[in-house]
């Protein structure tokens, strides 16, 4: 597997306060990576140092580049979503091509009228006059004609209707993404794209709570649905969770064997969401 | 690579920024209109009147006087756009990196493989060259249209329109002299550009305000602490002498048509008024264009290191 982003020890500090702390991980070309993380862990700050939008301490290379200092040869292979409204809105669809083409050395004109001739969108259209999901689906088709290697999406469907997000992920598993390609992605709606995702990483503070493959979480987590006395009994197990649900207890384990739990109740993988707040409620208590 | 960027970069500023030709061609069509409506107007008058309105009735008027008249209306023609295009320019240049930041879309343009380098010097591009010869461009267009129209006229009220303008005027000289002063404004005003877009790509609002007041009120503390005028000599200075650069010429016109000494027909010239080798010369041009360069530095430093959505 080729490394697409390596880092070490990265950190970015505003003032006192440490948005990124001390953070190593790689991502490994052809993976979906989730970045999940509550507001201001740093998520951003960290897409940012990867984008090369922001100075950062440690060592930090994407596709064996320095973010920061090589900013021109990295945007040539990596494409990014920060959020629904970047588009400018006073441009004009066509205008947009234009520019990109322009500027972009692999960027795939055709492509991207292709996809947009999939939509309503019409060439001759202000970013302004279009709805807020037919903007991300410009801003889509334009990236998804773009031959990057690495798309880096920030909250991208922030403020879209359900029918768009669910739209919008399955268009970019068909239209952008194969084994070359390598996506980031950061959200809150994490359920909707926990399937989609082949990697995941949590964030809290500055600092990775979890960096982890997803056949790797159902090895590892194991969630029990247990009552009473069995419930008494699970708890000699150590969860590192507990929440109420319906006069049952859920309770999610970490590295219990399955087999020992499945007398006690009902076992599930657990969902990335309850994953999540488990791991940072365990991490703060 | 970096020439096909800046030429698609510019373009963008002109998608944007629609105010960079839609008010030269506005003022021109004022031009162009007042030009047919007092033609029509002077038309309600006997035609002796019409043709001694033109300066020139072929019996008794000076030629050189004549040529010299017509020189200096024509080429005043320009006067109104030089000033809109200056006001243009602070508009344009205080909007262009705080819109972008604004609505966000910097982060769509920061997306591609574009420096910040190369963004913030096509916006100067646009504020010392684009501006400047689309001005040109349409000052030519309405002092030719203008002409054309009083030409169709004066055919109309009997005057001989080959005779009274078209051999009496050197358009080439005009267009000349014109194309150097829009080009010597910004160059001369570049401390004022440079200064403005370091404020529009920093300040978090008003961008008018935080350029306009240092410039007011640095020479007032000055004044009051120290009692000398170093900084309202360079700020208010520096804006008045292109008047003086632009009354150069308006002098020379002036002398042409009120002078009684006979002049050298051939010595009226918009662009033998232009002193162009003293202001090349001139070390405060350079001095000027320097400071410029630290501001735009500094522009694309806050472009590139400032930590913000």
């Amino acid at each position: 597997m080729t490394s697409l982003v390596t880092a070490r020890n990265v950190s970015k500090h505003f003032g006192a306060t440490r948005a990124v702390d001390n953070v190593s991980f790689d991502i490994e070309q052809g993976k979906i990576l989730g970045l999940i993380g509550p507001n201001g862990a740093g998520k951003t700050t960290l897409l940012k140092a990867l984008l090369g939008l922001t100075d950062c301490d440690g060592e930090l290379s994407v596709l064996g580049l320095d973010p920061f200092r090589q900013r021109r040869e990295l945007m040539q292979n990596i494409c990014f979503i920060a959020d629904v409204a970047v588009l400018p809105r006073w441009i004009r669809v066509s205008q947009l091509l234009d520019f990109v083409e322009s500027v972009h050395p692999n960027f795939d004109r055709k492509r991207a009228e292709e996809l947009l001739n999939d939509t309503k969108i019409k060439r001759n259209s202000k970013v302004r006059e279009l709805s807020k999901g037919m903007v991300t689906q410009l801003h889509l088709s334009i990236i998804a004609a773009i031959d990057a290697r690495l798309l880096v999406l920030d909250e991208p469907t922030l403020g879209l209707d359900i029918i768009f997000r669910k739209e919008f992920y399955s268009n970019l598993l068909s239209d952008y993404f194969d084994e070359n390609r390598t996506i980031l992605v950061t959200t809150h709606q994490v359920e909707e794209i926990e399937n989609i995702l082949t990697d995941v990483m949590f964030i809290v503070d500055g600092k990775i709570l979890l960096d982890s493959p997803m056949e790797t979480i159902a090895e590892q987590y194991v969630e029990l649905l247990a009552a009473g006395d069995n419930a008494d009994k699970a708890r000699n197990y150590k969860p590192i969770h507990e929440r109420d649900v319906f006069g049952k207890k859920v309770m999610l384990f970490e590295g219990t064997d399955r087999s020992m739990l499945s007398p006690l109740g009902e076992l599930h993988t657990p969902s990335i969401a309850d994953l999540f707040v488990a791991k940072v409620k365990g991490a703060v208590a | 690579m970096i020439v096909q960027n800046q030429l698609a970069l510019v373009k963008r500023e002109l998608w944007e920024h629609r105010a960079i030709y839609l008010t030269p061609l506005s003022i021109a069509a004022v031009m162009i209109l007042a030009a047919l409506t007092g033609q029509v107007s002077l038309s309600a008058f006997g035609s002796a009147v019409e043709i001694a309105m033109m300066g020139a009735h072929e019996l008794d008027v000076d030629p050189e006087a004549h040529r010299a008249l017509l020189t200096g209306a024509v080429s005043g023609l320009g006067g109104v756009f030089l000033v809109a295009m200056w006001i243009l320019t602070i508009f344009y240049c205080l909007d262009a990196l705080y819109a972008e930041r604004k609505d966000k879309s910097i982060l769509f343009w920061r997306s591609l493989p574009v420096t910040d380098a190369e963004t913030v010097i096509s916006k100067l591009v646009v504020a010392v060259a684009v501006i400047p010869l689309v001005t040109f461009l349409v000052i030519a267009l309405t002092q030719l249209v203008t002409l054309i129209l009083t030409s169709i006229w004066l055919s109309f009220v009997g005057g001989n329109a080959s005779l009274l303008i078209w051999q009496a005027l050197d358009l080439v000289d005009i267009w000349g002299g014109t194309l150097i002063l829009v080009f010597a404004i910004p160059l001369w005003l570049s401390p004022f550009i440079g200064w403005y877009l370091l404020v529009s790509a920093w300040t978090r609002r008003a961008p008018l305000a935080v350029a306009f007041l240092p410039i007011f009120i640095l020479p007032m503390i000055e004044k009051i602490i120290l009692d000398t005028t170093l900084f309202a000599n360079l700020f208010f200075e520096r804006t008045f002498a292109i008047i003086e650069l632009i009354e150069v010429f308006g002098d020379g016109i002036e002398d042409f048509v009120e002078s009684d000494i006979a002049v050298d027909p051939s010595s009226i010239s918009l662009v033998g008024a232009i002193d162009l080798g003293g202001f090349v010369l001139n070390p405060h041009l350079w001095g000027g264009i320097i400071v410029c360069a630290l501001f735009i530095g500094a522009a694309i430093w806050v472009r590139r290191y400032r930590a913000e959505a």
